[in-house]
């Protein structure tokens, strides 16, 4: 904030006649409000090309550029404070590189992704106040898990595949019981007298579209389990990548649906983005505004971007060691602690609107999250697999398959009435200890070879 | 003698109170407390210590020879004779069986009975509690006799008879009696059990997947552990449940309670028939004797098996449920014919749900504490019987309506079920 204000004071001191101008300096807040400041630059722009200050403009823009940066890292860096948790990315490089604690590396590199994840979704939905409600909800719908895909990618390319189906099942899990869970739960304490509602339909068809899912991934494990293929292991691939194809127009026919014809109730899916959702006024504290402007939201998109990969290459390569260290068996790191880490952001919110009673926005980032992991993220990584020549595929083992399918069972069930209360999201809670109980004590044969303990 | 004797001609009729002054006689009140001794002392004390006398012999003039399916009540004593003078498993079982039945419907009737005086809250709990206190004290049994198996398969048989037995009977005969029009129930109380229930298939279904594929981390034992931590998590659930239900939605809960509504065209009396104290004291005295009954109903399976020439797992799933719920079965009937089907519906699923969410678990935790290996892993054929039926129910009960052929559609459901337990041979049970 110190250095704002000296920028601000320089620029004062510099542009003397703007002092009238420059009266609509915003305060020291969180959230500034993003239209004075880009008037303000755009003011500052107009100035500095006009006529008597010609002559300072290269340096002025210069400056203007310096502060343009400077406010800019303000805005995305310094304005949220799960920030705090990022000096923990270099520190885990420093780590891997110095010590050979892998548990440190996989524990520090994990608690540096989680506020780039926030922040990317963050620049994803500024990107969206420029690029109108239609490509903002395809951009929300393919990068609200880029996280996972980046990471997924990378331990692809490693040629860990039971870690990617793991962790993309894990994040599945953890988004329909834990943040959904701790959503109603929450949102049920807070508004204890009444039962919330939400819109039925669309839970509705999320649900379908998980059973899709679940059909997808159930159909190549008991195949391969009753030893019932034309070419053993081979077949089941190839059913794999088929499937995953189908998968992949399934969920762009449901893009295209949800945008053409439903593009009131899209937009809260696409969290806080249109006004229409508070019925035409600014109930909520977050702006209409965006903060920052079209090409500082493309560049952090892809400054994020590159961050994560850089880290989840750390984060993938200290999952092994992590696992021998701690003695707890990979699959629980990868569908228990990778995804909760993960989510983390997508749960803080999901949580925060629940208890502001919009609860189809926190069906939109818990369901909706899941469904995307489901018939986007999973069939992605078997395509890009397929690309890069790796055998991935959809037989994620009988008992991971069976998990998702009693869970996805018990989500549509409680999800098909529309309302919510303190007691669903306990239950939902409750069956996702289950679940993680269910992971802490099981060994997968293919992951687990030299480290199991008897 | 003039009061005495007006007294004296109250006392005849059977339904009049005891000893209150005429004056304040009510119809229907008891006043146990308000013994009067009329100055006059000796002849008196007498003859109302008579009256006194007729308290514990009117007690079990309603506890036991007022409902009809007590007839059976000699096959108790009868079973433990033939057990100690004859070898014969099959009839020692079937005739404890027989005599079980009447004691668990009592024993029910005490619990509602005990529930007018504590009050819906307390009379909900104990209703929660001891609603299936028969099918727990036979699993107790079994269980310290190491019968681990039989605990499992008694208790799976139990849910799947109440949620498809009961329930499709109610059903049916609510649909002839009624059908013209379609019965409706709460959905929001049935999505509710349902959901309950597949939390309780998940509890069952990851413990026996686990060990189906071999994936634990130390074969047998660790899906041991995860079958207690995931029982106590079942047992929490169940408990806010009832919290819930008690704190949101008392009404609902309070008529499920007590099984006979307080509403306008019931013919079961508003006031209680026994005291409090009468009613703890029945309540003792029934459970003491259906413990005693089960012990030998369970030390005669095996035998009974052999002789019959019918699988353990029959007797288990089937035989012993049906014999079990009888009076369940009976009064969900009588209140579906009387279009209560709230009722009916707290009968029967909300008894599958208090045996999966609380009974399953209690008794892995008591045989967790007894030191035996009690799990939740009920074997691969069980669980998916269980999760095929528990869909098939939920999805019948999601639309709040209910007809004659959904009634007819869940007990054929329930002859495929018995008939596939009549061919099945448990591995652990059956040696030959």
């Amino acid at each position: 904030m110190d250095h704002k204000s000296q920028l601000r004071t320089s620029h004062q001191f510099e542009m003397g006649s703007l002092e009238g101008r420059s009266v609509h300096e915003p305060e020291d807040k969180n959230h500034i409000c993003g239209s004075e400041n880009i008037t303000q630059k755009s003011d500052l722009i107009s100035v500095s090309e006009g006529g008597p200050f010609s002559g300072v403009s290269l340096v002025g823009r210069m400056e203007m550029l310096i502060y343009g940066v400077c406010r800019s890292i303000k805005t995305v860096i310094f304005s949220n404070k799960l920030n705090f948790l990022m000096p923990f990315g270099p520190l885990a490089i420093v780590v891997h590189l110095l010590t050979d604690n892998q548990g440190l590396v996989f524990f520090f590199s994990l608690l540096g992704i989680t506020p780039l994840a926030e922040r990317l979704g963050y620049a994803t939905e500024q990107l969206a106040f420029f690029t109108g409600s239609t490509v903002g909800g395809l951009l929300n719908a393919t990068f609200g898990n880029a996280t996972e895909l980046i990471i997924s990618i990378h331990a692809l390319r490693g040629g860990m595949i039971r870690v990617v189906q793991q962790s993309l099942l894990g994040s599945i899990l953890s988004n329909m019981l834990l943040v959904l869970g701790c959503a109603f739960f929450s949102g049920g304490i807070v508004f204890i007298k009444k039962e919330q509602l939400f819109n039925k339909s669309t839970a509705v068809v999320n649900s379908g579209l998980l059973l899709m899912a679940v059909m997808g991934l159930l159909f190549p494990a008991v195949l391969h389990y009753t030893h019932s293929e034309v070419h053993f292991g081979k077949s089941e691939l190839a059913l794999s990548r088929f499937s995953s194809c189908i998968m992949l127009i399934a969920y762009g026919a449901y893009l295209y649906y949800q945008l053409k014809t439903e593009v009131h109730q899209y937009a809260p899916l696409n969290e806080e983005v249109s006004p229409s959702v508070s019925g035409g006024e600014n109930v909520d504290n977050n702006d209409e505004e965006p903060e920052i402007s079209k090409w500082e939201a493309i560049i952090w998109l892809a400054v994020m971007t590159a961050w994560i990969s850089f880290l989840s290459d750390y984060l993938v390569d200290a999952i092994d060691g992590a696992s021998k260290a701690w003695r707890i068996p990979i699959a629980f790191i990868s569908v228990i602690l990778l995804p909760i880490v993960g989510n983390a952001a997508e749960h803080a919110s999901a949580i925060m609107f629940a208890m502001k009673d919009k609860l189809d926005i926190s069906l939109g980032v818990a369901i909706g999250s899941s469904t995307q992991i489901a018939m986007f993220g999973i069939p992605f990584c078997v395509v890009v697999g397929w690309v890069m020549g790796r055998p991935m595929d959809l037989n994620f083992h009988l008992f991971e398959t069976a998990v998702l399918f009693i869970t996805v069972l018990v989500v549509a069930f409680l999800l098909q009435e529309g309302t919510s209360n303190y007691f669903k999201g306990l239950m939902l809670m409750l069956c996702y200890l289950i679940v993680a109980a269910s992971f802490f004590v099981h060994v997968d044969p293919t992951n687990d070879v030299a480290s199991l303990e008897t | 003698m003039g009061p005495a004797d007006e007294r004296m001609e109250l006392d005849s009729d059977e339904k009049i109170p005891l000893s209150t002054p005429p004056s304040a006689r009510k119809s229907h009140t008891f006043d146990f407390e308000a013994v009067h001794f009329s100055p006059r002392a000796g002849p008196l004390k007498l003859w109302i210590r008579k009256q006194m006398k007729f308290r514990p012999l009117r007690s079990i003039y309603i506890v036991l020879l007022t409902a009809k399916i007590n007839i059976l009540l000699p096959f108790g004593p009868l079973a433990i004779l033939l057990h100690y003078l004859t070898g014969k498993h099959g009839l020692v079982f079937f005739f404890s069986l027989l005599g079980i039945t009447p004691l668990a419907e009592r024993l029910g009737y005490a619990t509602e009975q005990l529930a007018f005086y504590t009050g819906s809250t307390v009379g909900g709990l104990l209703n929660a509690t001891f609603g299936n206190a028969t099918e727990m004290i036979i699993s107790i049994y079994a269980l310290k006799n190491g019968m681990i198996r039989v605990v499992q398969q008694s208790l799976l048989g139990s849910i799947l008879s109440n949620m498809l037995l009961v329930l499709g009977c109610a059903f049916f005969t609510g649909g002839i009696v009624h059908h013209e029009k379609v019965q409706v129930f709460s959905k929001a109380a049935a999505l509710v059990n349902s959901g309950l229930l597949l939390m309780a298939v998940m509890g069952l279904m990851f413990p026996a997947v686990l060990h189906f594929t071999h994936t634990e981390v130390h074969f047998g034992k660790s899906e041991l552990a995860l079958s207690r931590f995931s029982s106590c998590i079942m047992l929490v659930a169940y408990a806010s449940y009832i919290f819930f239900q008690l704190k949101v939605q008392p009404n609902l809960y309070g008529q499920i309670s007590q099984e006979g509504a307080h509403e306008e065209d019931s013919e079961d009396e508003e006031a209680p028939e026994i005291t409090q104290w009468e009613a703890i004291g029945w309540l003792a005295i029934l459970t003491l004797w259906v413990s005693i009954l089960s012990g030998y109903l369970v030390d005669a399976i095996q035998g009974a098996s052999d002789s019959l020439h019918i699988p353990v797992a029959f007797i288990s799933v089937i035989l012993l449920p049906i014999v079990g719920n009888a009076a369940e079965h009976a009064s969900a009937i009588m209140f579906a014919v009387k279009d209560k089907l709230d009722i009916t519906l707290g009968v029967a699923i909300g008894s599958s749900t208090q045996i999966s969410m609380f009974v399953i678990p209690f008794c892995v935790v008591f045989g967790w504490l007894m030191g035996q290996p009690m799990d939740l892993n009920f074997q691969l054929f069980e669980t998916a019987t269980l999760f095929v039926a528990v869909l098939v129910v939920a999805f019948m009960l999601q639309e709040g309506t209910s007809n004659y052929f959904k009634g007819l559609m869940l007990i054929l459901c329930y002859l495929i079920v018995a008939a596939s337990f009549f061919v099945h041979v448990d591995p652990s049970n059956d040696d030959d």
